[in-house]
Parts: C-alpha cells; structure tokens; sequence
C-alpha cells in the first residue's frame, strides 16, 4: 500500500500508510493532539490545520464551512491520502474557534456615547470668590451665584444636610468646589455632592449598574465620563436562603418582619458587591452617585421594602412599576447618602425591568429581523419580535442554570467546571476549568454540556434516567439514588474521599431537564400565540449568567434551545445588568426602555393548559417530538447503528 | 335523495400485536390474540372496518387477593387460592386472555421469590391455552427479580410482562427482549408521556409490535373523563400518523372500578345506592364500556358477570350496520 509523509509543525515528520487517520499519524509522530470524546468526532477538540492538502475529512460536524475552507480538519475524522503538512494550535485557541462555542460579547462602551449629551449627573469646578467685609453675601447665595454664572446652572434642589456642610466644604476647598448635580429633571438640577477643592478633568465619576435576580445579583462599576465599565462583580441574590423562587420570597415577606429581613438580606448583597468592587476600583463607596437598578417586579418592591404580596394574588397587580428616583441613602444603599438612584420600570408582575432592560440590550426592537430572545435565569423571560411588534412570556425555570439547587452546582467563577466532554467508549469525562487548577463545582454552562454529554454517550436516556449497566464506576448508587462522578475528590480543590467526589445526582438531571422543558415550552407558546414559527426566526439571542461562554450545540441537543443554525445563535451574557448599564450611561436609552415596556404584549402561560402540554411534551432529551430537532436526531442515528 | 356521509381518511394506523405463541411459533398457547390494525377512529365502520375487536382479559393472583372486594373473592371463592384452578375457570368465563398479578409477599408476609414466581407462572400456562400477561407487584426492585425469573422460564410464549414505567423499564423491556416476550408500559394519563415511554422502550432495540401501551384511567366517577380524552388524543395522533404513539391500548377498568367506595362498601352507605352486587357490576361495567368505546384495544376486568355484559357491548358496537 502506498505510503505517505505527514508533516506535523514542520517539525515531526512521519510516514504512514495511504488511509490513516491523521489522529494516528500524530500519535506516531509522537505530537499530542487531545480526543477528550473519544475519537469520535463529537467534541471538536482535536481541530488541526491542514497547510499541504493530502487529505480526505469524513465527518465535519463540528467545522464550519468558514472551518474547512480556512484548512481545518478533525485529526480523528481525516484520513491520509497523499504527502500532507498539519499545524497543531494550542488547545485554548481551538477551544475559541469553534463555531458552537458563543463567547459573550465584550462590553463596549456604546458608540458616540457622550457624557455631555447623554448624561444625566454632571460634574462642575466652581472657584468662588471669597467672602469679605465689603462682600457679606451668605455661603448658599455665594455658592448657587457661582453655579449660575460659571455652569449655567440654577439649583433646583438641596437636601437639608447638604446644606448643613456647605460652609465647612467651601471653607476646607478655599473657596473652591467641585459639584456634582443631578440634571435628569431638566427644569429643577438637584445637588448630589459638593466636595473640597477642584478634581482634574480625567477624575472618574462614578457610576453602578445592577441587576437583582432571584439568584444572582451583579453590580458593575462605571466611570460616567468614558462610559467605560470598570469592575464588573457578582454574588448569589442572600434572599436564597428564604426561597428560591419569586413566590416563595413574597410568601416569606408577607409573614411577620419577613419584608424587612428580606430587604436586609438583597441590600448586604449589593454591600458586598460594592465593597468588593470599590477594592478593586481603589475607590471609596461614598464616590459612587448614581445607581441604575433592574430586577424583576419582586425583586424590585422586595429591594424597596414595598408589599410584594398582591404580584401574588389575582389579580395579579404590582404596587408599582414605573418607580421614580429615590435618594440612596433612603433606599439604604451605602453609596453616596444623596446619589440617585433610579429603578427600571418594569411592565407587569412577572414581567420586571430585567427583560426591558434585557430587551434594550440585545437591540431587538431596533431591527427588522425576528429575533427570540431569552434571558436564561430564575425566571426565563422569553421575548419575540423585531422593531414593529414584541411578545413576551415568563416561566419559571428555576435556578439551576446558575448553578444554585444542584449538589456541586456554583456560580461562573474560578474553579467551576465550565466545559465537559465525556469519551464515548470510556465514559471517562475531562473537562475545563474557569481559571485554570482543580474543580470545585459546575457552573451553569457546564452543567448544560454535562448533560448533553451524558445523553449522547447513552449514560442518560431520553427519559433522563441513568444507566447502570455501563462498564464504568463512575455510574454509582448515590445517597438520591444513582450519580455520575464528574471528578473524584483527591481531583478537586474539596480534598480527598468519596464526600467530596464532584457528582451530578438523578435529582439534578430532573432539575436541569425540568428548567430547560419550562423555557423551551414557552418558546414554543410564545411563537404559536402569534403564529409564527419558531424555527423561521432570524436569531436567537440569550441572556443569562453562564459565564463567559455558551455551547449552542449542547444546548440545541438537550433541547434547551431551537434546532436552528449555529451562526443563528448570539450569546449577549448578562444582559439585564448590561441594560442596566445602557440606561446608566444615556438619558436616551433610558427614555427606549419606557418605550419598550409601552410596546411589550405579554402573554399570561397560566390562562389555558396548552403551556403545561408544551412542558410535559418538552420534559424528554430533547424533545417528545423528535421532528422538532432534526440535527439531535441525525447526530443519535449513528450510535443507534452500532449498537444493534 | 342519496345522503354522502363525509369520510376521514387518516394517514397512520394502529399497529398489529399478536399475544401468546402457539407450538408451531415456539410457545405452547393454543389461542393466540391479535389486536389493533385499526385504521379509523372506534367504530367508524364507515371510514374503515376494524380488522380486530377488542378483547377480554380477566385478572387472576398467584395467590388470594387480601385487598380485593369480599364480592369477588366470594364470587370465586377456593378457585382464587390456587392459580392454576383460578385461571382454568377464568378461562370458561370466555375471555380472550388472562392477566396474573404477582404479588409482595406470600399469605404469610414473607417476601415473594423467583422460585415461587415462576412456579406460578408455569401452573397457570399448563391450566389454560390462553396467552398471558404477568404482571408485578409494583415495587421495582422485586418486579426486576421476579420478572427476569419468570421471562427466562417461559422463554417464545410472547408474554405481556408489566408494568414498565419511565423509572423503571430496562430490565424488564431487556428480559422480554431476550425471551420472545412483550411489555406493557403505564404512564400517568398523559399522551406526551405514554409517547415518552414507548421511545424509550423502542430506543433499546425492542421491536414496536412488542409494546402494549396502558395510558391509566380512572374508574366511573374517578376521572373516567380525562382518562377517555386522553386514549382519544393518543388514537387520533396515532391515526395522524406519529408512529410512537401507534401502539393498541391495554386498560384496567377492573382494578379502577373494584377500588371505588360504590364497589367495595355495602354496609353504612344511602339506602338510595340500591344492591351493593349489582352496582358494583354496574360499576365495572360502565367503567370499561366507556374505555372500549374511546379506543381501548384489551381492557382487563375482574367479575365474569361484567365479562358477560362487555362482551355484548363490543359485539353490538362491532356489528356493521347495513349502509344505503
């Protein structure tokens, strides 16, 4: 048989029979090209770029056609069929050239912002003119002259103890200040701050946006002048402990103090965010003067010590939506006492300033396209539209996504297992690790891969039930009955012995398929309550707090997402929190998210039993009805094959 | 004037199920039973003939029932301590088929074994020509060793082994699988979860005309109603073609109906209910008259006399009326 030269990095050459897999060659070669799936042309981690073509790929499915035409070829899917050059990339790059892979938009300081026209709190340097025997006038009318004459600025309002400082301020300052005023309210410019001195121009002024989920609350630090984010921080929502859903947290702020404790708990979770940031920021809290807040409608009354009680009960109502400006120090945020702090309207119970704020971030209303968009959290909030007409629905998917009600489940964050492949022979997983080092849990993305790879390995069935029969110990009768063991515990940062074996139970894959059936079967009545079809929409845009990336591919097999195209799929990140910081920066984007809850129909999934059809018909990997994931089902056709 | 009554022609069928084996197919059934094959919805003899009736199937113990009514142990009386004499006379109540329950535990408490299983199983096939289903207690762990047991000893009699549930399917669907059996799987009053149970069964290999599917009802006055409109989903999605819904149907209006306070209580009840006897036949009877009449291919009872009764219900039902 004819033999060829394979060349690997110009380096190792080898010589091998015409037909060998290019996976082969490289073990020959002695060059280390990692199959974590076994060889089996589902994990894409063995991606090489062929320089000299003398090859054939028999199987692409993890490549794009951009893929291929640029050289790519999977070394356990190529075979050997002439003299050929490969270069094998560092493994992190091939982890981000994957089309499946959606790595989270960078946050980018929106364009043209500027923050003498968009911004609402502005900074002034006043140098006054110190008073004298022959110039009596009094501190305040000295003070509000010099704000008129060099900012043009007439004062509308002052807080009585601001009023009380200002002497000593213009005093210590030697008659120089720098102003901080609040501008959103055009006719009457209220006074923040007047500190000492004068602050160069390049000064940050400070700003942070936060979202409040039922689970995660983020909270990012913003200079308002550049518009940059400068610290970006997270922490689960403290109210977990009372609830981990929206109707249990009313239910427990409706008893006794419970409203207060509730209030105290999600403001020590913003204080920890803000000392953390402002570490960070080398900042004092006292600096910050604006805050933007989104949440959902419990959330926020919750956040406000406002009654929840009557989101709860039909029919159904909110104390408030559209919640004006509060000073922080009312709010009881430890920011600045007279920083604004300004509430994102939301449009109904269920449908809060998260998915407006969402909204607004993933510039849906502002295109033609039919988008779907999907703020992946707590409650998934589902919107469907483009510039002319958007729907919106909320099902309670509960918090396992974001790695909360699942045993080793943790937020995206250092030491959380991100990514999982499992060898389809072995049944041996390897997996990545946010940061780098041993595991200490999963987070939300890698919860998502670990059960399409189970599914797809056959250690889960569609029913999601384990398999017990498979040759490997890592298939064990568990305390809730039968688990995978993900990592063993001398491999993870817990330590060493059974108790502390990274494992995903029974009771966690009921929990995921439940959470991705409840937002998978609000797309579907979302599409049907408008008739049109969920596969024959533009894009598909998701929201949530995964962390820095999502595989659409697993999501689309275990029947999280659509069976659309992968290039159809954007991942946004977090995009109440990004909404958040939108209508921080700019009074326009801020007017947009009252405009889009004044466009947003919402439709109510408890009206009729057609949402529960959806949920139960979507409580199977991936679906009951197979017709709606072709791609799943072409992929299953193959081991369905081998294994009669 | 001539009157054209409008015909639905649907593009799926039922699929065809044969139950038991006789000599010649490797088992030892004198009988065997096909149902299903209906191409139309029940009784639409208009729109398409139904190839099989539905048949009979009467419940029987591998010992005597200790939560059964007193009506029927009374109706059987010594027959129902010795399962072979019980199936002989089941068998002359002219049923098509007979369902034996395994139960827990023996009279004495101690736990039920394969042994004691298999003996049974194979006292009831050498007493009758009928095919069987055999059915388990209800508890997993104890149905996988008894059913195993019981598959392997009867191995080409194309039994019905039950109840696989989506918790628990594999080892039963496996032991029928290996021995010429089939399997019947019960899902909770559901159509997308029967449709869930028959992929997962078929997704191991077991091939469809080997699956009964029980969606569960309820009995006369016990949700018989969403019972009723969930076989008809199911039929029509089967006759719109989804073929992992096209499996007949196997309902238990026996153990629904016995387990009412109206068929097990005749003391200290209104004076207005009449003759406990009678309305617990009633009972039973209308319970499965309303199922075969929303598509139940076996419908599996407990009392001859409502045998008696059924059967005048499907022949009048299958009779074809003469067409203009």
């Amino acid at each position: 048989m004819a033999e060829h030269t394979v060349v690997f990095d110009a380096a190792a050459e080898v010589s091998v029979p015409r037909g060998t897999l290019l996976a082969d060659a490289a073990r020959k070669a002695g060059v280390e090209i990692s199959q974590p799936c076994g060889g089996q042309g589902r994990c894409g981690r063995c991606a090489v770029k062929v320089t000299k073509d003398g090859v054939r790929r028999r199987s692409t499915l993890r490549l794009s056609a951009e893929d291929v035409e640029a050289g790519y070829a999977l070394a356990c899917q190529t075979v050997v069929e002439g003299d050929t050059e490969v270069t094998v990339p560092a493994q992190e790059k091939i982890a981000r050239l994957l089309t499946t892979d959606r790595t989270v938009a960078q946050v980018q300081v929106p364009t043209g912002y500027s923050a003498a026209a968009d911004q609402t709190i502005k900074r002034f340097g006043l140098t006054l003119t110190p008073p004298s025997m022959v110039d009596q006038t009094d501190d305040w009318s000295r003070f509000t002259a010099g704000l008129r004459q060099q900012a043009g600025i007439e004062l509308g309002h002052i807080s009585l103890p601001l009023m009380r400082q200002l002497g000593a301020v213009l005093r210590e300052g030697e008659w120089q200040v720098t102003v901080v005023l609040d501008l959103a309210e055009e006719a009457a410019p209220r006074l923040i701050a007047a500190l000492p001195g004068l602050l160069p121009d390049s000064a940050p002024l400070w700003g942070a946006a936060v979202d409040i989920g039922t689970t995660t609350v983020s909270l990012w630090l913003v200079d308002l002048l550049s518009g940059e984010v400068q610290v970006q921080t997270a922490e689960y929502n403290r109210q977990i402990s009372r609830g981990e859903d929206v109707i249990s947290r009313i239910i427990y702020g409706s008893k006794n103090d419970g409203g207060q404790e509730m209030r105290g708990l999600v403001l020590e979770s913003i204080g920890q965010l803000l000392e953390r940031g402002c570490r960070r920021a080398k900042i004092d809290a006292s600096e910050v003067m604006k805050m933007t807040i989104v949440g959902n409608s419990t959330m926020m009354h919750l956040l406000l010590g406002i009654p929840a009680a009557s989101i709860r009960l039909s029919p159904f109502v909110t104390a408030v939506n559209q919640v004006p400006p509060f000073r922080a120090e009312d709010v009881g945020i430890g920011i600045h006492p007279e920083a604004t702090v300004d509430c994102i309207p939301g449009i109904a119970s269920y449908v809060g300033a998260d998915i407006t704020a969402g909204v607004l971030s993933s510039g849906m209303d502002d295109t033609e396209s039919i988008s779907l968009f999907i703020d992946i959290g707590t409650n998934g909030e589902i919107v469907l539209g483009s510039h002319d007409w958007l729907v919106t629905c909320a099902c309670s998917a509960g918090p396992a996504f974001e790695g909360a009600g699942v045993m080793h489940g943790m937020r995206a964050t250092r030491g959380a297992i991100e990514e999982v492949w499992i060898n389809g022979s072995t049944y041996e997983p390897s997996f990545r690790v946010i940061g780098g080092g041993q595991p200490q849990g999963v987070c939300g993305s890698g919860l998502l891969a670990l059960l399409a790879e189970m599914f797809l390995t056959g250690i889960l069935d569609k029913g999601g039930n384990l398999n017990s029969s498979l040759p490997t110990d890592r298939v064990r009768e568990g305390e809730h009955g039968l688990e995978y063991v993900i990592s063993w515990g001398h491999e993870t940062k817990n330590g060493d012995g059974p108790a502390n074996d990274i494992v995903i139970t029974r009771v966690d894959v009921d929990n995921l398929i439940r959470a991705k059936a409840s937002i998978y079967a609000g797309f579907t009545i979302l599409a049907d309550s408008v008739g049109f079809p969920l596969e024959a929409v533009d894009q598909v845009l998701v929201g949530g707090s995964f962390g820095k990336y999502i595989n659409v591919e697993k999501a689309v097999q275990i029947g999280l997402l659509p069976d659309m195209p992968w290039e159809g799929f954007q991942f946004l990140g977090n995009t109440a929190v990004k909404g958040a910081y939108l209508a921080l920066l700019d009074k326009h984007a801020r007017a947009r998210i009252s405009d889009i809850a004044s466009r947003m129909t919402y439709i109510e999934l408890s009206a009729d039993n057609s949402f529960f059809e959806a949920f139960t018909s979507a409580l199977f990997l991936p679906h009951t009805d197979m017709d709606r994931f072709p791609t799943v089902a072409k992929a299953l056709q193959p081991e369905l094959e081998t294994e009669e | 004037m001539p009157i054209e009554i409008p015909k639905d022609k649907w593009p799926g069928s039922v699929r065809e199920i044969t139950l038991g084996a006789t000599a010649a197919d490797g088992g030892t059934r004198t009988s065997t039973v096909t149902v299903g094959g209906e191409k139309a919805l029940p009784y639409m003899h208009f729109e398409a003939q139904m190839p099989h009736k539905p048949v009979i199937a009467l419940e029987i113990r591998d010992r005597l029932p200790d939560d059964w009514s007193t009506l029927l142990l009374e109706h059987w009386g010594d027959t129902a301590k010795d399962p072979a004499a019980w199936a002989k006379a089941a068998e002359a109540t002219g049923v098509e088929l007979l369902q034996l329950t395994l139960s827990l535990t023996d009279a004495d408490g101690n736990p039920n074994t394969p042994e004691n299983a298999v003996a049974v199983v194979k006292s009831v096939l050498a007493a009758t020509g009928l095919p069987l289903l055999v059915f388990g207690t209800g508890q997993a762990e104890m149905d996988n060793v008894l059913l195993v047991a019981v598959a392997e000893a009867t191995q080409g009699e194309r039994l019905v082994l039950g109840i696989c549930e989506d918790k628990n399917y594999r080892t039963i669907v496996a032991a029928a699988m290996a021995n010429g059996h089939l399997v019947n799987g019960r899902t909770p009053m559901d159509v997308n979860l029967s449709k869930q149970l028959n992929i997962l069964i078929s997704d191991m290999g077991l091939p469809m005309d080997r699956i009964l599917m029980d969606p569960t009802t309820g009995a006369l006055g016990y949700g018989i109603e969403y019972g009723f409109s969930v076989m008809e989903r199911l039929r029509m999605a089967a006759l719109q073609g989804d073929s992992m819904t096209q499996q007949p149907m196997l309902v238990t209006p026996g153990f629904e109906a016995w387990k009412t306070k109206e068929s097990k209580v005749g003391k200290d009840v209104p004076a207005e209910w009449g003759d406990w006897l009678k309305r617990a036949i009633h009972w039973e009877t209308m319970t499965a008259t309303a199922l075969i009449e929303s598509g139940a291919d076996i419908v599996v009872l407990r009392h001859p006399e409502s045998v008696k009764r059924i059967r005048v219900a499907i022949d009048e039902l299958s009779a074809v009326p003469e067409m203009a």
